[in-house]
């Protein structure tokens, strides 16, 4: 059981480093959570001389879970895109000529 | 995503004939838009809807700009610039120009709708395809979808009883769609910026592939003389996401 718990800590931890890196936001919560739940479960179930990986796995979760909460609490922004402003004022000034032709027919 | 973006930025298509009371120029409404991935809202894009002034040498039109643009952070994996904009007589709403310009990671689009007469004259232009031009009769009060977006906010909504319905004839992809706005009662929600108001439920639903479910459509509109937009709920094939209200100007 003790194995089982580590490997599955491994595995979700794997998986929030992914989700840290990818613009997941709160859904990176999720594979975080697990892998402390199951880090959690393989320490107390490892004896006391045995319970390093469970530790360091805890160590690991524990750094992702902080990564998460900055990923989380960085502000949502949009990226300023100077050659989209370029197009839109061009475009305005095309819809312009068009309504102008519009209205002499 | 692609039709969650359109789905965000289009979802109230509605139309009516009627007075312009709600929309002024210089009006600006922020949302941020969220998807619902394994239940937690996560947020994708920046929802704007914007109007101007706009002057000819004949007469002055309400520009119309609802824009979705991803968020920095998705850049890097999918880019969308999309963006919707009408030209409308600003006291009745009426089309004259209508634009759509999609840039959705490697997919762009473009459609310009010039509306004359009972008829439109459509522009095409899509990624790897020749420009296809052509021209189509529309039903009288046949609108696009920006112009009814902004339109559905001169519905009465007071004089309404809940479970009353009134339908719209919208015109989007070239093609003219039945839709429907279903008045649901009141609610208190958070409006964001806004503060708690006091909201007018309604239920959109439209005859196309795009829209899922029933009544599970949603907006929830300030039930007062502006009727800005607080939060938007919609259920496409692919998922379900919101709109909620981040930032308004000039309401």
């Amino acid at each position: 059981m003790r194995k089982a718990f580590i490997v599955l800590s491994f595995i979700f931890a794997l998986l929030g480093i992914v989700f840290v890196i990818l613009p997941m936001g709160t859904l990176g919560f999720l594979p975080v959570g697990l892998s402390l739940l199951f880090g959690g479960l393989a320490f107390v179930k490892s004896e006391a001389a045995d319970r390093s990986v469970p530790k360091y796995l805890l160590m690991v979760g524990g750094v992702l879970l902080l990564a998460v909460i900055v990923r989380v609490m960085m502000p949502d922004e949009v990226a300023k895109d100077t050659e989209m402003e370029q197009h839109k004022i061009e475009s305005k000034q095309e819809d312009l000529k068009d309504l102008e032709e519009l209205e002499a027919q | 995503m692609k039709k969650f973006l359109f789905m965000a930025s289009a979802l109230l298509l509605f139309a009516q004939n009627g007075q312009s009371q709600a929309v002024k120029a210089g009006e600006k409404l922020t949302y941020s838009a969220s998807y619902n991935m394994s239940g937690l809202m996560t947020p994708l894009a920046q929802v704007t809807m914007e109007t101007e002034s706009v002057s000819t040498s004949k007469s002055t039109l309400l520009h119309l700009i609802c824009e979705a643009n991803t968020f920095s952070k998705w850049d890097s994996f999918f880019k969308i610039r999309d963006s919707y904009e009408s030209y409308v007589n600003p006291t009745t709403l009426k089309s004259t120009l209508y634009k759509r310009e999609i840039l959705e990671g490697t997919y762009t689009k473009k459609e310009k709708y010039i509306f004359k007469n009972g008829t439109i004259e459509c522009t095409v232009n899509k990624k790897n395809t020749p420009e296809s031009r052509r021209a189509f009769r529309i039903r009288p009060g046949t609108q696009d979808v920006v112009a009814t977006l902004y339109q559905v906010r001169n519905i009465d909504f007071s004089k309404m009883k809940p479970g009353q319905t009134k339908s719209f004839i919208v015109v989007f992809d070239e093609k003219e769609m039945s839709a429907t706005v279903k008045y649901m009662g009141k609610e208190t929600i958070n409006a964001g910026p806004l503060g708690s108001k006091s909201c007018y439920k309604v239920s959109v639903g439209a005859k196309t592939d795009k829209l899922r479910g029933t009544d599970k459509n949603l907006i929830w509109l300030t039930a007062d003389n502006k009727k800005v937009p607080a939060l938007i709920k919609f259920s496409i094939p692919v998922g379900t996401g919101q709109l909620a209200l981040t930032n308004a100007k000039g309401i």
